[in-house]
C-alpha cells in the first residue's frame, strides 16, 4: 500500500510531471478498444505499477493541485489569496462548455424516463432504460460535443477515437445489469476526461496557473457529480462496494479529495499541496456535522456538496450513519491534513481494491503497460486489503488499515510510535500484544470481490455478476436461460 | 446478579463488554450451539425475524414490539451483523441472550455471518475500530461457524390467538372464538397493535382435496402489503402440515429434503457454492425452476421448486429472510414461501418498514403433529387424516410491522474521541 500511494503522492514532487503528458498531434495514434485487464485479485499488484495507474494518479493530482487557494502576490505587503468557490463564475473553455452542454443531455435523459412504479425492491429498473437510452445516443452526442483535437485525432489504424472514449464515458454512469453506482465508475469519467487531456482536447500545451484544471473540475466534475446524485435519487441506484456505515461515502470519493483541497492554506504556483493547515475563514472540519453550516458551504465547496447530499439521502445521526467522515471532522491540523488522508486513503481504498478497479478498462491512453519509473511491488497488494495478513494494530485509533510491512514511505508516519493511544475503554488491552496474523483461508479467493452492493449482497469471489464461471455444472448456461437443477424425476425415491 | 445478566444489561444499554467477556461469551455459545443440530426444531409460539444488519436501535424496537425475552421466544434467520453502526452490540446481546435462555432464543446463520463478508461489509472494520484489534471479530466468526443452519416450526396454530392490545379497538375482533370464526388467516398490525389488514382462510372447496380451486373466486384484493402484485393472499392451500422451515436464503438444488441439510458439515466457514452455500444465498423469483443469481452465490428459485419441496417435506411454508422488501414481509407463490425483513429503514436511507412474523401455539391439542421432517413416505396411513385436516389449515399469521426507531433513543459518542484512519495521522 505504502509503496504505491507513494508513487501518487510523489506526483506532487518536482521530479514527477505535474500534469499530464499532452500527445503530439502530428504524430498518427493507434487507438485501441479498452479490454478488461484486472480479473482476479492478483492483477491488482501490476495495475499499480501500470502506466495507466501512473496517469490516474497524475490526472488526480493535477486536478486536486489546482483547486487549492493560491497567494496572489503583488507588489503591495499583503498577500491576497484566491479561491475557487464552486458559485464562482469562471472563464469556461470551448471544450469545457461543450462538455457541459454533453453533461446536460445525459441529465436529460433521466426527464424522458421516469422510475418505475411497479414493484420493486430497491434499484429501479427504469435506470436500465436510462442506460440503454444513452447507450443509443452516446455515439451521436461524443461527436457532437467532443472537442475537434479529439475527434479528428490522426488515427494509426481502423480502431477510431470514439473506439477507445466511449467504453469510460459509459463507465462512469453506473451499472445497469446490477442497478448500482459507486467509485469505479468515478474513476472510469475521470479517465474519460484524461483521454480527452491527452489528445488536446482541453489544451494543446500545459500550463502551471491550473485555470484550466479548475475550469473541469468546477465545469465538468462537479456537474458530473450533479448528474450522478440525481441519477441516484431517480433510480435509487444502490451503493458500489459498500462498507456500510464503515465507508467514507456510499457512491463517492473524488469531491471529498477536491473539496478539501478548496480549503487548504494558500500556495503559489509553483509550491505543493499543504499538508496541513486551513485557509484562513474556511469553515471548519467539524462543521460537516452541522446542518446549517453544510446548507451553506454545500454551494462553494465539493467536500460539503457531497455531505450535503449524504444529508438528503439519509436519516439518523450523521456520526451514526456516517462514522468516518464524522471522524475525519475532528483532525485538528487542517484541511491540508484531511486532503492528504484522502489521497492516501484513495489510494487504497478505491485504486488498491479489487472490486473498484476490476473493471477499469484498458487501451492505449490508460495503458496496461509497465511504467519503469514505478518502484517494484515489494508486497501484495491486494492481500494487504484483506485482514488477515495483519490484524494487529498497535493503536487503537490507527483503525481499518493496518500498517504494512515492506518499505514505509517517508510521509507514512509509523503508527503506534509515539501517539498514545486511544484506546476505547472498554478495549481491554493485554499488553505487548502479538498476534499471530491470522491464518486466512480466505485471503485469495480465486477471484477476488465483487462489485457490492446495498440491498443485496453480492459475493466478494464472484469475479463478475455474469455468472457463468462453471463452478456448478448448472452454473454454465447462459444467464438468460434458467436453468433446470439436476433433479431428475420428482418424487422417485433413492435419488442422492 | 450474574456476569452474562450483567453483560446482557450492558448490551442492552449498547455498550459493548470488555474483549475478555466476548471471549468467553463465544465460547459458552459455541458449546451450546455445537450441540444444536443444522436445523433445529423449535416448538410454536414462536416470533420469527429477519435480517438486523447492526440496526441496534431498531433491534430494540423489535424487542418493543414483539415482546421481551425470555417471554417471547425468538427465531433470527441471520445477518446481525455487517452493515449498521452496531453490529457488535446487536450480535453481542442476541448471543446473550441465547446463552441465558438457550430454548427461547434461536439464532440460524445468515449469509453475512462469514468471515469473508464481515470483511467487505463492515463487521471486521466494526471490531478493529471498537477494539482496536480483530480479536472479537475472530471469536465472533468462530460462533458464526456453529450456528444452525435452519429450523423447522411445529405446532403453529392454524388460527390466531386476539393480539394482547387489539381486544380494546371497538371493531375489532375481540375474542379467539372470534378469529376462529371469521377463520383469519393473515393478520397485519402496526403501531400499538392497529390492525392494518386481515385476510380470511380460503375456503376450500368442497372436495377438500380437490387443488385447482377453479370455481372460487378471485380475491378482490391482492394481498397484505408485502405480498406485492405478485403476492397472492387468498389463503393457504395445498399441502400443508403447519410446519414452516426457516433458512436465511432459500434453497438450493443439492437439497431436496430437509434430511439432506442434517446431514451436512456445517461447521465451517461459508463456502463458496454447494448446499450450504445456497441455504444461505439463494433468492425466490418469477421465474420456472433454477436461475442463476446475480449474486454471484446461490441460485434463484421459482414456485414450483418451492411446491414440490414443501410437498415433498410436509412444510407448510418457507420463511427466509436475505432481502429488503419495503414493506417489511412479502408472501410468494400461493402464500408458500415468505420474505420476513426486520431492519427498518435499511442503511440509514431505504425508507422501509420491518416486520417479524407471529406464530401462534395450537391450543387444540393436536397441533403438535408427529412429523417426518421431511422423509417422505415415512408415515403411516394416519397420515392421511393427518393431511386432510392439514389441508386446510396451514399456521395462521399474524406480521407486526415497525418503523425505525426514534432518533432520540440513541446516545451521542462521547465528545472529543474521534479516533481516526491511518491515513489522516
Amino acid at each position: 500500500m505504502s509503496l504505491h500511494s507513494q508513487n501518487l503522492l510523489q506526483t506532487q514532487a518536482s521530479s514527477f510531471p505535474r500534469s499530464l503528458s499532452i500527445l503530439d498531434p502530428n504524430q498518427p495514434h493507434s487507438f485501441v478498444k479498452p479490454v478488461k485487464r484486472i480479473n482476479e485479485g492478483h492483477d491488482v499488484p501490476a495495475f499499480l505499477t501500470s502506466q495507466a495507474y501512473r496517469d490516474i494518479g497524475i490526472f488526480v493530482m493535477q486536478l486536486n493541485i489546482s483547486m487549492c487557494p493560491r497567494k496572489v502576490s503583488s507588489s503591495s505587503p499583503s498577500t491576497r489569496t484566491q479561491t475557487w468557490a464552486l458559485d464562482t463564475p469562471i472563464k469556461q473553455s470551448e471544450p469545457v462548455h461543450k462538455l457541459q452542454e454533453l453533461l446536460q443531455s445525459i441529465d436529460a435523459i433521466i426527464e424522458e424516463t421516469p422510475p418505475d412504479t411497479g414493484p420493486r425492491r430497491f434499484g429501479n429498473v427504469s435506470f436500465r432504460k436510462w442506460y440503454d437510452t444513452l447507450e443509443s445516443r452516446v455515439q451521436q452526442l461524443l461527436e457532437k460535443y467532443l472537442p475537434n483535437e479529439v475527434l479528428n485525432f490522426r488515427t494509426g489504424d481502423g480502431v477510431g477515437v470514439l473506439d477507445e472514449l466511449t467504453p469510460y464515458l459509459m463507465g462512469g454512469f453506473g451499472s445497469a445489469q446490477r442497478l448500482d453506482y459507486g467509485t469505479g465508475h468515478e474513476l472510469s469519467f475521470l479517465a474519460f476526461l484524461g483521454c480527452i487531456w491527452k489528445l488536446g482536447g482541453f489544451t494543446k500545451e500545459s500550463s502551471s496557473d491550473g485555470s484550466l484544471e479548475r475550469s473541469i473540475v468546477i465545469g465538468v466534475v462537479e456537474p458530473y457529480l450533479r448528474v450522478i446524485r440525481r441519477l441516484i435519487l431517480t433510480y435509487t441506484l444502490e451503493p458500489a462496494g459498500s462498507h456500510g456505515v464503515w465507508g467514507l461515502d456510499d457512491h463517492s470519493f473524488i469531491p471529498y479529495i477536491l473539496g478539501s483541497s478548496q480549503n487548504c492554506p494558500a500556495i503559489s504556483d509553483d509550491e505543493s499541496m499543504p499538508v496541513e493547515g486551513s485557509l484562513p475563514g474556511a469553515p471548519n472540519p467539524e462543521d460537516i456535522a452541522k446542518m446549517k453550516v453544510v446548507d451553506k458551504e454545500r454551494k462553494r465547496n465539493m467536500y460539503f456538496s457531497a455531505v450535503g447530499f449524504i444529508n438528503d439521502v439519509k436519516t439518523g445521526p450523521f456520526w451514526e450513519h456516517s462514522p468516518i467522515l464524522f471522524d475525519i471532522s475532528g483532525i485538528r491540523s487542517g484541511w491540508g491534513k484531511i486532503n492528504k488522508g484522502m489521497i492516501k486513503m484513495y489510494n487504497a481504498e478505491v485504486l488498491s481494491k479489487f472490486p473498484v478497479v476490476q473493471h477499469f478498462p484498458f487501451g492505449s491512453l490508460f495503458n496496461w503497460e509497465h511504467d519503469p519509473n514505478a518502484s517494484p511491488a515489494t508486497h501484495s497488494v491486494h492481500t494487504a486489503n484483506h485482514p488477515a495478513s495483519q490484524t494487529t494494530t498497535s493503536n487503537a485509533s490507527a483503525i481499518r488499515y493496518p500498517p504494512q510491512e515492506g518499505t514505509k514511505a517517508p510521509w507514512a508516519q509509523a503508527t503506534g510510535a509515539s501517539m498514545a493511544p486511544t484506546v476505547a475503554t472498554w478495549a481491554n488491552q493485554p499488553p505487548g500484544r502479538s498476534l499471530a496474523p491470522t491464518s486466512a483461508p480466505w485471503v485469495n479467493p480465486a477471484s477476488g470481490a465483487p462489485q457490492t452492493a446495498l440491498p443485496p449482497t453480492r459475493a466478494p469471489w464472484a469475479s463478475q455478476s455474469t455468472p457463468g464461471t462453471g463452478q456448478l455444472p448448472i452454473r454454465q448456461a447462459s444467464p438468460d436461460v434458467p436453468t433446470r437443477a439436476p433433479r431428475g424425476d420428482q418424487g422417485s425415491s433413492g435419488r442422492r | 446478579m450474574s456476569d452474562l445478566d450483567r453483560a446482557i444489561a450492558q448490551l442492552r444499554a449498547c455498550r459493548p463488554i470488555p474483549e475478555a467477556q466476548v471471549r468467553e461469551l463465544c465460547h459458552k455459545a459455541r458449546e451450546l450451539l455445537i450441540e444444536e443440530g443444522n436445523v433445529v426444531t423449535v416448538t410454536a409460539p414462536v416470533t420469527i425475524c429477519g435480517d438486523i444488519h447492526g440496526q441496534f436501535h431498531d433491534l430494540m424496537e423489535l424487542f418493543r414490539v414483539g415482546g421481551d425475552v425470555p417471554d417471547t421466544n425468538y427465531l433470527f434467520m441471520g445477518d446481525f451483523v455487517d452493515r449498521g453502526f452496531y453490529s457488535l452490540e446487536s450480535f453481542l446481546l442476541l448471543l446473550c441472550l441465547k446463552v441465558r435462555y438457550p430454548d427461547r432464543m434461536t439464532l440460524i446463520r445468515g449469509n453475512h455471518e462469514s468471515r469473508q463478508i464481515t470483511t467487505v461489509y463492515g463487521f471486521y472494520d466494526e471490531c478493529l475500530r471498537k477494539y482496536g484489534s480483530a480479536n472479537v471479530w475472530r471469536y465472533c466468526c468462530e460462533v458464526f461457524d456453529y450456528l444452525a443452519l435452519g429450523a423447522i416450526v411445529l405446532g403453529a396454530s392454524s388460527t390466531l390467538e386476539p393480539s394482547k392490545k387489539s381486544s380494546t379497538e371497538p371493531n375489532s375482533l375481540n375474542s379467539t372464538q372470534e378469529y376462529i370464526d371469521s377463520d383469519i388467516e393473515i393478520e397485519v398490525l402496526g403501531n400499538d397493535d392497529n390492525v392494518i389488514s386481515r385476510f380470511p382462510r380460503k375456503k376450500p372447496n368442497s372436495g377438500a382435496l380437490s387443488k385447482g380451486n377453479s370455481s372460487s373466486p378471485a380475491p378482490a384484493k391482492t394481498g397484505p402489503p408485502g405480498s406485492g402484485a405478485s403476492g397472492y393472499s387468498g389463503g393457504t392451500t395445498g399441502n400443508s402440515s403447519g410446519a414452516v422451515l426457516c433458512v436465511h436464503g432459500g434453497l438450493s438444488p443439492l437439497v431436496d429434503t430437509v434430511d439432506k441439510i442434517r446431514l451436512l458439515d456445517r461447521k465451517q466457514e461459508v463456502p463458496h457454492e454447494g448446499a450450504m452455500c445456497d441455504l444461505l444465498w439463494s433468492d425466490p423469483d418469477e421465474i420456472d425452476g433454477w436461475g442463476l443469481s446475480p449474486r454471484g452465490a446461490g441460485f434463484l428459485f421459482g414456485a414450483d421448486i418451492v411446491k414440490v419441496f414443501n410437498h415433498a417435506n410436509d412444510l407448510s411454508m418457507i420463511a427466509r429472510a436475505h432481502q429488503l422488501v419495503m414493506e417489511g414481509f412479502k408472501e410468494m407463490f400461493d402464500n408458500s414461501i415468505v420474505t420476513v425483513w426486520s431492519a427498518p429503514n435499511y442503511c440509514y436511507r431505504c425508507g422501509n418498514v420491518a416486520a417479524i412474523l407471529e406464530l401462534g401455539e395450537d391450543g387444540s391439542g393436536d397441533g403438535i403433529i408427529s412429523r417426518s421432517n421431511g422423509d417422505v413416505g415415512r408415515s403411516d396411513g394416519g397420515i392421511m387424516k393427518e393431511k386432510e385436516r392439514v389441508l386446510q389449515r396451514g399456521p395462521a399469521r399474524r406480521y407486526r410491522v415497525f418503523q425505525a426507531a426514534p432518533q432520540d433513543s440513541r446516545g451521542m459518542p462521547a465528545a472529543g474521541k474521534k479516533p481516526v484512519a491511518d491515513y489522516f495521522l
